[in-house]
């Protein structure tokens, strides 16, 4: 499980090394580690690493190390890969309605109407989710469709 | 090697055409190779020497040539009596496949050989002619069948016999690529698109086989079976054609770099439905064209890209006569070779 950790440390010599030992000990592969010594704020120097830890446990293990080490933590979170996937509806008037209706549950990024002289409503769905919901998605998208009689067109490798 | 052609429509008549322009060609692999007989639909012309392919390729109908016997079927004439290879070119029907399926199998079953652009037999007994095929140590060629020119069942038999194909998708219909291409450029309606589509002869007066994605349906049954190994119906096919798409939809595709193409699929499941496609991928041709995207384990990506219907069909069906001579003849070097 891949984290993305953004440390202060002190500038000085041997710091780095410090902070990378209980990433190790528990266990953590860094994946990449940014160490921006030309913008020192206040006598710190930021390292963002994002680091693959083998469990959820280990990264906390590795944050409550760090901080009894006395090294600031300006931020950790996990990565959660995520992917864009655009989709249109073609449906009938109440379709844009419905679409507003529900887009806060679905990761809505982009929201475009067009609708036709004959009432034809077209929506295009720009949505952003972690990749392993994008089966959810799909299905949800297909359900609604199915629901609204309206005609789903998806990206042709989701 | 004896030729009987089954079918003397649009594709028969310009496969007599390209046999006259070729016939040094594939003479150098069979000096004896003759066209015995034709057959249309109210009888045939035979002539165990060989008919004239020059007197042919000036004939509208059969009827014209001294010596049609009407009345009289095709079945009369496949037999190794008379011939070796047999192409079968009569009109496509997926409710029952005839009269194609039976000249098939038959064909097959007295170890004929068979080159066929007809889907119609494909898609509703795959198993049992390409069964039939091997039983009587013949060939059952198709290439003209799916994509018309592009050749994707040779390319897989030849170039990629090392690979297992993860998914299969492309675009299998040219009347559905050239009306959505239209609404695409033109931004007119699916109405407009249509009309146009039939007033050049691109689309049927009932389009419906081809609108509602009938016939890549057809198409998706015969790659998965042939190059997947499923044993597929054309009833497992999830089915959407081009009915519902709005201009309005297209021109929002279009702003954010996509087309929408009628897309068939085959990976965990069967599925012909337009899609977003975006606007720099390899499958998102124009007009009548056809592609096909091949994902395998080994090359990963491969994309051909060519004509679907028309006479460009014939390079399909005089490919698949070539290839039966060549074995005959137990040749494997280029045509070309002196």
């Amino acid at each position: 499980m891949k984290f993305d950790m953004t440390l202060a440390l002190a500038d000085k010599p041997g710091q780095l090394l410090r902070a990378l030992e209980p990433i190790a000990k528990n266990g953590g592969n860094i994946i990449s580690i940014i160490h921006e010594r030309d913008r020192p704020v206040e006598g710190y120097v930021p390292v963002s690493l994002v680091v693959d830890f083998p469990s959820r446990q280990s990264f906390r293990n590795t944050i409550n190390d760090l901080r009894s080490l006395g090294i600031a933590i300006i931020k950790s979170e996990e990565v959660v890969e995520k992917v864009r996937l655009t989709f249109i509806l073609i449906g009938g008037v109440d379709l844009r309605k419905v679409v507003e209706s529900k887009i806060r549950d679905m990761g809505v990024i982009g929201l475009e109407v067009s609708t036709s002289r004959l009432g034809e409503v077209s929506v295009k769905l720009d949505i952003e989710v972690p990749a392993e919901n994008a089966d959810d998605l799909m299905d949800e998208l297909k359900r609604l469709a199915k629901e609204q009689n309206a005609l789903l067109i998806s990206p042709i490798y989701p | 090697m004896r030729l009987l052609l089954i079918g003397f429509g649009f594709l028969g008549k310009e496969l007599v055409k390209a046999l006259r322009d070729k016939i040094n060609l594939i003479r150098r692999l069979d000096g004896d190779f003759r066209a015995v007989g034709a057959v249309d639909s109210k009888g045939y012309l035979y002539n165990k020497e060989g008919l004239n392919i020059e007197g042919l390729s000036n004939l509208n109908r059969l009827s014209e040539h001294e010596g049609y016997r009407a009345g009289r079927a095709a079945v009369e004439l496949i037999s190794k009596d008379f011939c070796d290879v047999i192409v079968e070119a009569t009109p496509t029907n997926i409710v029952n496949g005839e009269p194609g399926l039976t000249h098939i199998r038959l064909a097959l079953s007295r170890g004929i050989h068979v080159v066929t652009p007809n889907k119609g037999p494909l898609v509703l007994a795959f198993r049992e002619l390409t069964s039939l095929a091997e039983k009587n140590d013949c060939e059952l060629l198709y290439e003209g069948a799916v994509a018309g020119a592009i050749p994707v069942f040779s390319l897989v038999r030849e170039c990629l016999q090392g690979d297992r194909i993860v998914r299969l998708s492309g675009i299998l219909n040219g009347t559905t690529n050239y009306i959505l291409s239209r609404m695409f450029f033109e931004e007119i309606s699916f109405d407009i698109a249509l009309k146009e589509a039939q007033e050049k002869g691109i689309a049927e007066r009932d389009p419906s086989y081809d609108v509602d994605g009938i016939d890549a349906a057809c198409k998706i049954v015969i790659l998965a079976n042939a190059l997947m190994g499923r044993d597929a119906r054309l009833e497992d096919v999830e089915r959407i054609g081009i009915r519902g798409i709005t201009q309005e939809a297209i021109s929002l595709a279009k702003k954010a770099n996509y087309a929408i193409k009628l897309i068939g699929t085959i990976d965990r499941k069967l599925e012909v439905a337009p899609k977003l496609v975006p606007i720099n991928h390899p499958l998102c041709v124009h007009g009548t064209l056809n592609a096909i995207h091949i994902e395998t384990d080994l090359a990963r990506e491969i994309t051909l890209v060519g004509y679907g219907a028309g006479k460009e069909t014939v390079s399909a069906i005089l490919n698949d006569l070539i290839t039966v001579l060549k074995k005959r003849a137990g040749k494997t070097n280029s045509i070309f070779e002196a």
